[in-house]
């Protein structure tokens, strides 16, 4: 029993400690290149095996099968090639990271964004009838991020019904629903009603995915008309040349 | 009265190969534990360059590393870069940290100068001119020799600190600034002492002299 001791531990003395030059960039184990040769300089990233991040571990996703993946990115990187190299940097985005399962405190998501490390991790499971839309949205959390003088909450949400009261988070309620109302009165979704920021992200993933639809949709709704206006007025402020 | 042996043939055999095998023994600890036996050291004033005001020389335990900088890439990060080596501030300035066959990093002027190392603080020290701008802008292929600025998790803290690599880092462009690249001596650098465990090493390897071809 002893020596089988020794021999595990002489196994760790020896093992040499590798670089692991994407870990040391943004903090995710396990991660290896998927694609860095992008015209925008968007770096795509896979994960090799299950990754466990965050405060206490509760940031968990695994790894795909390359089929699954492969069909994946092409959708990922035709919506995400609407956003240029300047407005990326602007933005401070550069990694994706392709997984899935993706959660937090056990609870399923399809995206979290991380502005600090520049990374969007992408559940690529997640909804296909909502994916292309919900990637935008997890965009526009990472923009919220670095601008958040200019998508106020309070200024934003004077934009409701005065009666109307946003939830404390985006988990701390049932109205988790991506379907797209028929009747808006204000909101897009059910999703929408969480809070000022799901609300704000939800607008504009409807913009950027819908821009065909969203004028149209908007004429008989002036709560969500100034929505629409807000976030498209303050999108230019950073980016004056940003196309919708 | 005493007898002489004499000694057998087998005896001798015994001898005379216990002796090389001793000779043998000595000659090779002796060579192992050069580090830098095999390496090549390489004679800036041997070499033609191009553009020799651009050339630095490393001197460090294994020889001399010559850097070709790139002011044209990265101007602000070349001077700041120059007029540390003209001030011979990097002189017996630690390797602090090395990733074997990945990176060498040094540079830190302040917790990484020979009998003056402070372990805890190594790798967080500054110049005192103050942080630069990163520039990251200009394409770049950070290809096995390539010299760039250190920094912070945060861009535009770039300062004094500084790595080669020494494998292609194809994700460090946009990352970091470049300011040149190895032209000569990586092997030198392959011989900078690591550790098996941690990327910061105890007991480091210093930079000899780091100078301009050209001042």
């Amino acid at each position: 029993m002893k020596l089988i001791k020794i021999l595990i531990l002489s196994l760790f003395v020896f093992i040499q400690a590798k670089a692991d030059t994407i870990y040391n960039l943004i903090k995710i184990p396990n991660l290896e290149i998927y694609e860095i040769n992008t015209s925008n300089k968007l770096r795509y990233l896979y994960a090799k095996q299950p990754f466990t991040i965050g405060i206490d571990n509760n940031i968990n996703c695994y790894n795909s099968e390359k089929k699954r993946l492969d069909k994946k990115y092409k959708i990922i990187q035709k919506n995400l090639n609407k956003y240029d190299q300047v407005f990326l940097k602007k933005i401070n985005l550069k990694y994706i990271v392709l997984c899935e399962k993706l959660s937090i405190s056990g609870i399923l998501t399809a995206g979290i964004p991380d502005h600090k490390m520049k990374t969007l991790i992408i559940d690529i499971k997640f909804d296909s009838k909502y994916f292309e839309r919900v990637l935008h949205h997890e965009v526009f959390h990472i923009i919220n991020d670095g601008y958040k003088d200019y998508f106020d909450e309070k200024e934003w949400s004077k934009l409701n019904d005065d009666n109307f009261k946003y939830t404390a988070c985006s988990t701390c309620s049932n109205k988790t629903g991506l379907y797209v109302y028929k009747e808006f009165n204000g909101f897009f979704t059910e999703y929408s009603k969480s809070t000022a920021s799901e609300d704000m992200a939800e607008v504009y993933s409807h913009i950027i995915s819908d821009k065909d639809n969203v004028e149209l949709k908007i004429n008989n709704d002036p709560i969500l008309k100034k929505k629409v206006e807000f976030i498209k007025e303050n999108i230019l402020k950073i980016d004056k040349n940003f196309k919708f | 009265m005493i007898k002489k042996i004499k000694a057998s043939l087998s005896e001798k055999i015994t001898f005379i190969f216990l002796l090389s095998l001793g000779i043998f023994s000595l000659t090779s600890f002796l060579l192992i534990k050069d580090k830098c036996l095999f390496v090549k050291d390489y004679n800036p004033l041997k070499i033609t360059f191009d553009n020799p005001k651009n050339i630095a020389i490393l001197n460090v335990p294994c020889g001399n590393v010559i850097i070709e900088l790139y002011p044209n890439v990265s101007p602000n990060a070349v001077e700041r870069f120059k007029t540390l080596i003209k001030s011979k501030a990097y002189d017996d300035v630690a390797f602090h940290r090395v990733i074997k066959d990945t990176l060498v990093q040094a540079g830190d002027l302040e917790f990484g100068k020979k009998g003056n190392l402070n372990y805890g603080k190594i790798g967080t020290g500054k110049s005192g001119l103050g942080n630069i701008n990163s520039e990251v802008d200009v394409p770049f292929n950070f290809k096995k020799g390539s010299v760039a600025l250190a920094r912070t998790q945060k861009y535009n803290t770039e300062d004094s600190q500084f790595f080669i690599i020494l494998r292609d880092e194809p994700l460090y462009e946009t990352e970091y600034t470049p300011i040149g690249k190895v032209i000569y001596g990586l092997e030198a650098l392959k011989k900078i002492k690591y550790l098996d465990k941690s990327q910061y090493v105890l007991r480091p390897d210093y930079i000899n002299t780091l100078r301009m071809l050209i001042n």
